[in-house]
């Protein structure tokens, strides 16, 4: 670890100079409270290294996890095992429902170890395979369901326990696309109306845009750029994250305030237009609603108005290279250039 | 050296360490064979309780409980009857005792023993070349010890039976114990459980049906080696086929081995249910 830190070996030479193998090094992050979390990279990228740092599935050889202010990393055997009983609910990949119990049973698995009483920790099962809509499937058997509700008992099984954090080990992944998209928006509403904090790994940035609050992109065990959606979008870090984000559909994430020209520039070039009489939109509407009202109107420029001011204008040209996702310089928001490299 | 003179001098040491370990070891023996034979014939006592109509319907109706199929329950009562026709009823029950008594010691050591295998690398490679050595000699050899040490009887033929019934039953635990799913294993740790509740949790239920494998195995294993132990004169069927067969009594050693058939498809299909009741659990799910 020190070689690693002091020398800045890479991973490759970690493995031949002294035969281990880096998982995770040098990562902070902080994750807020009610927040979704997306962790996204490719397999080997040590994502779920760093997951099961999170509540002990594997002990940090170096390093602080902290939760509500507790270093998990050096917890006792009795308080990291209530730690991981209350406080942090993990959903795995592959679902990991027991096989010999019923629905109701595993969904009350947490409780159940916890030593609640039966007739409890099944009304409180109950309630939680509700929210997930599998409320009248209690009795079934786990491979009496589908694969997508499997996912949502392991769901289920991990708010029962009411915990503050829920880890999400490409809980996904293993599903067909429409019924992924399904339970992605399904999961940001339950988590958000829960209020839970979430961590999300997943190898799928679109899945990781959907569902997060804040994205951090992982490669070699190493945090390669952390910020929203959008700030990924717009301005990846390096040329291995632009290459996610090449494929992804920018109509959702980028606003006006970062494709629009200035008024003044756009008055040089058009002094015939009178500037009040476009088309106005806010400089937080994104580019479908920016292309919905262009096509409306008729006109080839929208003014974007924040607080009665036209502060920019959005053409065509912009429109388009905005869906192109071209590097647009000018009127990036501040954050953007602000972001945190801090690796 | 000659070689006579050299099988002499062997023999004459071995002959002298056994009679050794006898005039030693005599009470200690003596308990071990009192403890071996109190415990059979409990068992045997407890089989001879009820008339064999009545216990031959009773097994019937066990064998009906645990498979629910009555063809199967009737025709176990119905040949358990012929045995009891062909003369050789006490002889069946006899055998039935010894072979659960057997059993049931093999489980007794064997199951504890696996679950340790299943869980410690370490015990799992000291016991390995054990188990390997017991399973490779022939079956017949553990007579031997066992009849010097013991003398002729149940108390010989119930150790002998002992050894060969002990390593399916370890090795199939320790595999069972040992093959938990990853996942499993993590789901338990994520949950918060401690160690007992890890244990009987996750890993025994997906661990069962491989140690109910090994139950029948064993069940299996000490039902052959109890017939062959009818040459140290344990007692049961084994006895009468060894008897008939040096007097030359075809039809009667055919009478046991009949009697012997019937009775091992019984207590197979018996364990064997006992095995599908837990068929749920697996490790193939998911």
């Amino acid at each position: 670890m020190q070689a690693y830190r002091e020398r800045g070996l890479s991973k490759k030479q970690i493995l031949q100079d002294f035969g281990c193998v880096v998982g995770v090094s040098d990562v902070s992050l902080q994750v807020r409270r009610g927040e979704i979390f997306c962790i996204m990279g490719l397999s080997g990228s040590g994502k779920s290294t760093l997951i099961r740092l999170l509540n002990r599935l594997i002990t940090p050889t170096a390093g602080e996890v902290l939760v509500k202010g507790k270093d998990i990393a050096r917890l006792d055997t009795a308080t990291l095992r209530e730690v991981r009983a209350k406080h942090i609910g993990m959903v795995f990949q592959s679902v990991a429902l027991l096989p010999h119990r019923t629905v109701l049973e595993n969904a009350a698995f947490g409780l159940e170890v916890q030593g609640v009483g039966k007739a409890e920790r099944h009304a409180v099962a109950e309630r939680a395979l509700a929210k997930v809509g599998l409320g009248d499937w209690a009795a079934r058997y786990p491979d009496e369901l589908s694969g997508g509700m499997q996912q949502r008992v392991g769901l289920a099984r991990a708010i029962a326990s009411d915990p503050e954090v829920i880890l999400m080990d490409e809980p996904f992944s293993a599903l067909d696309p429409l019924i992924r998209r399904q339970l992605q928006d399904e999961f940001r509403q339950l988590t958000k109306s829960l209020g839970k904090s979430a961590v999300f790994i997943t190898h799928d940035l679109e899945e990781a845009i959907r569902i997060g609050d804040r994205i951090a992109i992982m490669k070699d065990g190493v945090i390669i750029q952390e910020g929203t959606a959008e700030e990924i979008v717009l301005s990846p870090a390096d040329d291995y994250v632009a290459e996610f984000v090449a494929g992804i559909s920018r109509l959702h994430l980028v606003k006006a305030h970062s494709i629009m020209t200035s008024p003044a520039d756009y008055r040089a070039a058009h002094p015939a237009v009178d500037l009040a009489a476009l088309t106005s939109a806010s400089p937080q509407s994104d580019l479908d609603t920016l292309i919905n009202l262009m096509v409306r109107c008729g006109q080839d420029a929208l003014g974007i108005v924040q607080e009665g001011v036209v502060v920019g204008i959005v053409t065509q040209r912009d429109l388009l290279r905005g869906v192109q996702g071209s590097p647009v310089s000018e009127g990036l928001e501040p954050s953007v250039t602000q972001l945190e490299k801090s690796l | 050296m000659n070689p006579d003179d050299f099988a002499d001098a062997f023999d004459a040491r071995v002959d002298g360490a056994l009679e050794w370990l006898s005039d030693h070891g005599a009470a200690v023996f003596d308990l071990f064979d009192e403890m071996l034979k109190g415990l059979y014939q409990a068992v045997y006592w407890l089989f001879s309780l009820a008339p064999f109509p009545v216990m031959a319907l009773l097994i019937g109706l066990l064998a009906w409980y645990l498979t629910r199929q009555l063809r199967f329950a009737i025709g176990a009562a119905l040949a358990l009857g012929l045995c009891a026709l062909m003369g050789l009823w006490s002889e069946t029950m006899s055998t039935l005792a010894l072979v659960l008594t057997a059993t049931i010691q093999a489980l007794v050591v064997g199951i504890p023993l696996g679950v340790a295998a299943g869980l410690s690398e370490t015990l799992k490679r000291i016991f390995e070349p054990v188990l390997d050595l017991i399973q490779t000699l022939p079956p017949y050899i553990y007579l031997l010890p066992a009849i010097a040490l013991l003398g002729y009887g149940t108390a010989t033929a119930l150790v002998a039976t002992f050894i060969v019934a002990v390593p399916p039953v370890l090795r199939l635990t320790a595999l069972g114990i040992s093959m938990t799913p990853k996942v499993f294993l993590e789901l338990g740790h994520a949950s918060g459980t401690s160690a007992w509740q890890q244990f009987f949790k996750i890993r025994l239920p997906f661990a069962l049906p491989s140690i109910m494998t090994g139950v029948n195995q064993s069940l299996m294993m000490a039902f052959g080696m109890v017939v062959i132990a009818g040459i140290v004169g344990s007692g049961g069927l084994g006895e009468v086929i060894y008897g008939a067969i040096r007097t030359l009594d075809i039809a009667r050693s055919i009478n046991a081995a009949i009697a012997i058939v019937i009775l091992t498809l019984i207590l197979d299909r018996l364990a064997q249910s006992t095995t599908r009741t837990t068929r749920r659990v697996g490790h193939d799910t998911h």
